[in-house]
């Protein structure tokens, strides 16, 4: 979606149109969550500071976020992606991988597919999108970055080798600020020096990560579309109408937390090693503990009990806290037990 | 108070027993050792609250008293000096240890004694005669797959099974299982219980090499061993055991006999190529072949080996944790091992192909699964 955020907040407020719309907090501290595209002219984007983004733009226009209505519209999105394919993706609420090999249409073309796609989220939304097709993932995510807004842009395998050769390194996506700076400083630029480097060379480097550079150097990425990514961690959190002081009222909100991880582990059919309490006081300063076992555990009794002890020691919040939060980690997911998993003797 | 004593006679008591003193104690009276003088004898005691261990020496002294002594700093002090003679003078209303050797004095300011926590006494518990050097081999033998798992308390200790016919030894972090049993030692009482990894570490190093009886005690909640002029006393571990008997196969048909030596040189090849986090290596038997391989898909790396081997059994494959495997086939004596399998999803079975007299060691390990196991 273009500008997702903002243009959810134009669509919805008439006055907002044509105009350099942020939408985040305007507060000392607050933080642009989206820029309209009249913003974005200014140098205002996601993730500027407020009051830089108000420098850059003296006539923005601050917007509270409406995340409530952001997710309707993105189920709404992902309503009409299920009438083509049950293969999607979601990487965030409004951007998503469809694999449309075999769809449920019969329609041979991705291109005509992605070309309804957009015509019915504007019809029923009222919003633009970016598509980009392409014979994997790698490739139909940088082609969706082409031509923003309501891009559409075809990505064929004659093609392909020439636009990553041409593209500079930091628009790779899977490409990090830091892994950018260190092929940067190794020479590497573009994707065509990037396809210089052997696998080696570049596994060397880069660890594991090495091995995918090296391949979409090549136009080559054989990732599939995983219509159920595998959740690295499960949390929840409250804050609270009141500050707490009382330790019994921490203990009794983290009993809460905790049967709601578990029950969301319970979900996932998995367990965890890791648990982490997280504590935010009443001057917003954030604290967090965590520890890891060897055994993994998923019962909200056992979270319970490492929360407690973690939100105890090394000594209880000393001030009035704002907000607590339990989150399991270094998940074990039922599926995994089968590869390289340490079996555990049947005491 | 006053005493003399001889530097070096009192650094080697205090070293002895210095492993109890913790960094960051409970309390902050735990980073001292404990002086009494009673009859010319210094009693010396360190402890964490769960474990403690007492050590006496006959020092020169005319009147009795007892003070709370800095460990640190005491240590370093007796360590950096020549063996001499050396003068403690304790203000017991001030709690000041001054001491005084050839080179010069120095002062240190120690804690009221009586604030020192009381070490527990085992009054009318069952009492057991071990020789040093066997009590030393057996927690040799399993301390090392004790398991460091907060959340199952009972398996960071050694379990301890005094009956009638033997003793056993068990350790297990819920991969592995290790039992040493001993048929030379025995009691007329059946007793188990849970000896924390900690005492059993300190009680490991202090064991003298030449073979002394060290005299073990129990009750309820604690164990008190004795030998020479130490004495240590811990805490129990009070949970149920897991029920460890349950799970060592009683028949694992597929029979591997092989020379320890050449399998442990292998594996430790092998294992530099397997994956990092799951250390996991292959073993392929074949007829009379075994054939050791890990890969790490991540960074491409293989290995494989063949070895030769006496093997009775179906052809299989089977995955392990080549540390797991290294550290056990480490603590084997014997010049060939049997390697008892059943399923690449069952515990093998690793024993010595000879036991020494009265003793007897088994090994179990869980296997890791391999990607070709659906």
């Amino acid at each position: 979606m273009d500008a997702f955020f903002a243009s959810v907040e134009q669509r919805d407020n008439p006055e907002l149109r044509g105009k350099p719309v942020a939408v985040g907090g305007s507060r000392e501290r607050g933080v642009v969550a989206a820029a309209s595209y009249e913003a974005r002219r200014y140098g205002v984007h996601s993730a500027l500071a407020s009051k830089i983004a108000a420098q850059r733009c003296p006539h923005l226009l601050f917007v509270k976020p409406r995340f409530e209505v952001y997710k309707a519209v993105s189920g709404q999105i992902r309503e009409i992606f299920y009438t083509y394919t049950d293969l999607v993706e979601p990487l965030s609420l409004d951007e998503a991988y469809l694999d449309v090999t075999e769809n449920k249409i019969g329609m041979p073309s991705a291109s005509i597919i992605a070309k309804e796609i957009k015509a019915r989220i504007l019809a029923e939304t009222g919003l633009t999108a970016s598509a980009g097709v392409s014979f994997n993932k790698f490739l139909a995510k940088i082609a969706s970055d082409m031509n923003k807004p309501d891009g559409f842009t075809l990505v064929t395998p004659d093609k392909a080798a020439e636009l990553v050769a041409g593209l500079s390194i930091e628009k790779f996506h899977g490409i990090g600020k830091v892994t950018a700076a260190k092929m940067q400083s190794m020479g590497i630029l573009t994707g065509a020096d990037l396809r210089e480097r052997t696998e080696e060379e570049l596994v060397r480097n880069f660890g594991k990560a090495g091995r995918y550079y090296y391949h979409i150097a090549r136009a080559q990425d054989n990732r599939e579309v995983q219509p159920h990514r595998l959740r690295k961690s499960v949390g929840s959190e409250r804050t609270f109408d009141v500050d707490l002081t009382e330790e019994t009222d921490m203990l009794e909100r983290l009993q809460f937390l905790a049967a709601e991880v578990a029950g969301d582990l319970e979900r996932l059919q998995a367990t965890a090693k890791t648990v982490t309490v997280k504590i935010k006081y009443f001057d917003f300063t954030l604290n967090t503990r965590s520890k890891t076992y060897l055994s993994e555990f998923s019962s909200a009794d056992a979270i319970y009990t490492i929360a407690r002890d973690l939100l105890r020691l090394p000594q209880l919040p000393q001030y009035p806290v704002r907000l607590l939060g339990i989150t399991a980690s270094s998940l074990l997911y039922q599926h995994d037990k089968l590869q390289g998993y340490q079996l555990t003797l049947a005491f | 108070m006053k005493f003399i004593v001889s530097s070096s006679a009192l650094l080697k008591q205090l070293s002895s027993i210095n492993g109890v003193v913790t960094n960051n104690p409970v309390v902050p009276i735990l980073e001292n050792f404990l002086f009494e003088i009673s009859n010319s004898t210094l009693t010396i005691t360190a402890s964490d609250l769960e474990t403690s261990m007492i050590t006496e020496l006959p020092v020169e002294a005319h009147e009795d008293g007892r003070i709370a002594a800095p460990a640190r700093i005491l240590l370093e002090t007796l360590k950096n000096l020549p063996d001499q003679p050396v003068t403690f003078t304790i203000d017991e209303e001030t709690y000041t240890i001054e001491i005084s050797s050839a080179n010069g004095r120095y002062k240190l300011s120690g804690e009221n004694a009586t604030d020192f926590p009381r070490v527990p006494v085992v009054k009318g518990g069952k009492a057991i005669e071990v020789p040093s050097n066997i009590l030393a081999r057996a927690i040799n033998k399993t301390i090392f797959a004790v398991s460091s798992d907060e959340l199952r308390p009972a398996m960071t200790g050694i379990f301890v099974q005094l009956r009638p016919d033997n003793v056993t030894f068990v350790a297990t972090d819920g991969h592995r299982l290790l039992r040493y049993r001993r048929t030379d030692i025995s009691t007329d009482q059946e007793v188990s219980l849970i000896i924390p990894r900690k005492a059993f570490t300190l009680l490991k190093s202090t064991l003298p090499s030449e073979a002394t009886a060290v005299r073990m005690e129990f009750n309820q909640s604690n164990a008190f061993f004795s030998f020479d002029n130490i004495r240590m006393v811990c805490r129990l571990i009070d949970e149920r055991y897991p029920d460890y008997e349950n799970v060592i196969p009683v028949q694992n048909p597929n029979k591997l006999v092989i020379d320890r030596l050449d399998l442990l040189s292998s594996v430790r090849r092998i294992s530099i190529y397997s994956n990092k986090t799951t250390h996991q290596i292959r073993l392929k038997l074949n007829g009379s072949e075994l054939q050791v391989s890990a890969e790490d898909l991540d960074f491409s790396n293989e290995a494989s080996e063949r070895l030769t081997c006496q093997y009775e059994g179906e052809d299989m494959e089977i995955g392990f944790n080549a540390r797991f495997l290294t550290e056990m086939l480490n603590n084997l004596d014997s010049d060939e091992i049997t390697f008892e399998l059943s399923t690449p999803n069952r515990a093998g079975l690793l024993t010595p192909m000879a036991n020494e007299d009265s003793e007897s060691v088994l090994m179990l390990v869980m296997p890791v699964m391999l990607n070709n196991y659906v």
